[in-house]
């Protein structure tokens, strides 16, 4: 009897929630999950901090202890030109976070032909005093002495580093002027516009191909500039390289199973 | 009975910043999103006087922003700072801030809520961590209980710390100096005040804008470059070398209490000041200030009665405010 109680007790509770519940995100009930997942690579080996062994075009081998960036304002085209945004869309990918590579958020259905998103925090948000979640000072990720966000940040070590410890040392930010950092980043579905519906999970998987980050038409190497801190000329011609490593390389679609709210 | 929410809805006292007549309008309302209350400003004022903010307990943002001292640093070039260190700039009072673009000399910080965290973890400053700090914050049920009267989620965070601290330091204000009874009509100047005064204006007033005296401008007056420290100012922000040696115009009102001057606090008296403007520029450097390109003409004569005016900028009401005072 007390069992029975109690059930008949919790669905009133979840016919009430239900109910207060559907006013507020009746919308959202009628959008779909998308899923942009984020794989680190160089010369397609995913990223293992610490243990992984990599080299660059200019055979400077080095390993990765840090690797961060910020990720915001994702949107998705439709074919009919139409721009579809993620609400508050800060994201921080931390390497050793694999939670925080994959992003999922909502979206109204539609045929979709791109997905674009921004390499750091908008200009706005760097301007507006302290945030919080992924903006939150606490990640590590903000400047206290030239108020701004560390957009990109890589760290490691290579024997061809002439720094402390071989460091190598990569905080790209900045914001305003010639010399910001921003990057938009777009990636087309090409020939595979993809239908986004309610019933199913779309999830686009992106590879970060970072050996980008070097190559031979110019003489960036670490044996020169193992280390970049602050924003500038230089902060922004790195920012210029591996905004150009974005790819998709697969996108899944699976029935949703179950219902979250 | 998570679902039901038995709690009182969250009330807080509003207050307003003074906006005295005559004022210009600051460029952005620093409390836009950061509505200024009685509760978030204790909760500030408790921060502000907290020495637990450092990593050693022995520096709390009051430690070099003195009420007394228009909350500068009194009678100190440099700040002390963790394990017996120095700041490397001399500490600004702190007044008036709603009408500051960019704090610091070099303008370096674009926003009052993210200032704080520079002193908070520079290793010469307050040598502490975030992570730290809110431990220790959520550790302490006087905290606790501040953070809930103030925000409505309660939550100790980051953010709130910072806003909390910006509603304090923000609200911070001076605009009753004897110079603005007189400009009310509710005092009047003395002669040498009066002839202190007209000085000003010829040749102070270009820079030190009244009524905030100054006008937030960068620039270059002249001072030698410390070989020690070799501060560039300006251009450490901006990377432009049009900028180098610009410094932030700081205000003169309570000029009388926030000696040594420059930024690198290297002048003890104003009348130092005075005679680096009359002779001590250094005319030779590439971005002088164009306003001083010209040794400035000041008689002795002029120079006394423009001390006796700049006495009249200290605001005993600010400094003497127990609503600013350490909180019990």
């Amino acid at each position: 009897m007390k069992g029975f109680l109690f059930f008949v007790f919790c669905f009133l509770l979840c016919v009430l929630f239900a109910d207060t519940a559907k006013g507020q995100v009746g919308d959202k009930q009628q959008q779909a999950n998308v899923r942009i997942t984020f794989i680190n690579t160089i010369n397609q080996q995913p990223v293992v901090l610490d243990s992984g062994n990599y080299s660059n075009c200019w055979n400077e081998n080095f390993t990765l202890s840090k690797l961060k960036y910020y990720i915001s304002n994702i949107s998705l085209q439709t074919i009919g030109k139409k721009i579809n945004r993620e609400e508050n869309s800060y994201h921080l990918i931390n390497e050793e976070d694999t939670a925080s590579k994959s992003l999922l958020f909502l979206i109204p259905p539609d045929k979709y032909a791109s997905v674009s998103f921004l390499i750091g925090v908008d200009s706005l948000k760097n301007v507006s005093g302290a945030q919080t979640d992924a903006l939150d000072p606490l990640n590590g990720m903000f400047w206290t002495w030239n108020t701004g966000y560390i957009m990109f940040k890589l760290e490691g070590s290579s024997p061809q580093s002439a720094s402390i410890n071989n460091k190598i040392e990569y905080h790209i930010g900045g914001f305003s002027g010639i010399n910001t950092v921003l990057r938009k980043v777009e990636l087309n579905f090409g020939s595979n516009v993809i239908s986004v519906n309610k019933d199913h999970l779309t999830e686009i998987i992106i590879r970060a191909n970072l050996e980008k980050i070097w190559n031979a038409g110019d003489d960036f190497k670490i044996t020169n500039t193992p280390v970049c801190t602050s924003p500038g000329g230089l902060a922004a011609a790195i920012a210029g390289k591996y905004s150009s490593a974005f790819d998709i390389i697969k996108i899944i679609q699976q029935k949703v199973l179950y219902y979250s709210f | 009975m998570a679902f039901i929410n038995n709690q009182p809805p969250h009330k807080v006292t509003h207050l307003k910043l003074v906006m005295p007549a005559g004022w210009p309008k600051p460029s952005t309302d620093i409390f836009a999103f950061n509505p200024l209350t009685e509760e978030g400003f204790q909760l500030g004022r408790k921060l502000f006087y907290d020495a637990r903010l450092s990593k050693d307990g022995n520096f709390s943002c009051s430690g070099c922003h003195q009420q007394f001292a228009a909350f500068a640093t009194y009678d100190h070039d440099f700040s002390h700072g963790f394990n017996n260190s120095f700041t490397t700039r001399n500490a600004p009072g702190l007044f008036n801030l709603a009408w500051q673009k960019e704090l610091h000399w070099d303008g370096g910080i674009n926003h009052i809520e993210v200032q704080p965290l520079s002193p908070l973890t520079a290793v010469n400053e307050m040598a502490e961590t975030l992570p730290a700090v809110l431990k220790k914050l959520k550790a302490d049920t006087a905290y606790i209980r501040l953070f809930k009267a103030a925000f409505s989620d309660g939550i100790i965070n980051s953010q709130h710390l910072l806003k909390a601290l910006a509603q304090f330091t923000g609200s911070i204000q001076s605009y009753n100096t004897k110079y603005d009874k007189v400009k009310r009509g509710e005092d009047s100047f003395t002669l040498s005040e009066t002839l202190g005064y007209k000085t000003f204006i010829a040749h102070c007033n270009g820079c030190h804008k009244e009524p905030l005296f100054t006008d937030n401008s960068f620039r270059n007056n002249g001072l030698t470059l410390n070989e020690k420290l070799k501060d560039y100012g300006r251009m450490t922000i901006t990377g432009k070398p049009a900028d180098s040696l610009k410094f932030k115009v700081p205000s003169l009102r309570n000029c009388t209490i926030t000696f040594p001057y420059m930024h690198d606090g290297r002048l003890y008296s104003l009348g130092k000041v005075i005679d680096h403007y009359r002779t001590g520029i250094d005319t030779t450097q590439r971005t002088l200030d164009a306003l001083l390109k010209k040794r400035m003409a000041i008689s002795n004569q002029e120079k006394v009665d423009l001390v006796s005016f700049l006495l009249t900028l200290k605001d005993e009401e600010m400094i003497h405010d127990t609503r600013f005072l350490q909180p019990n």
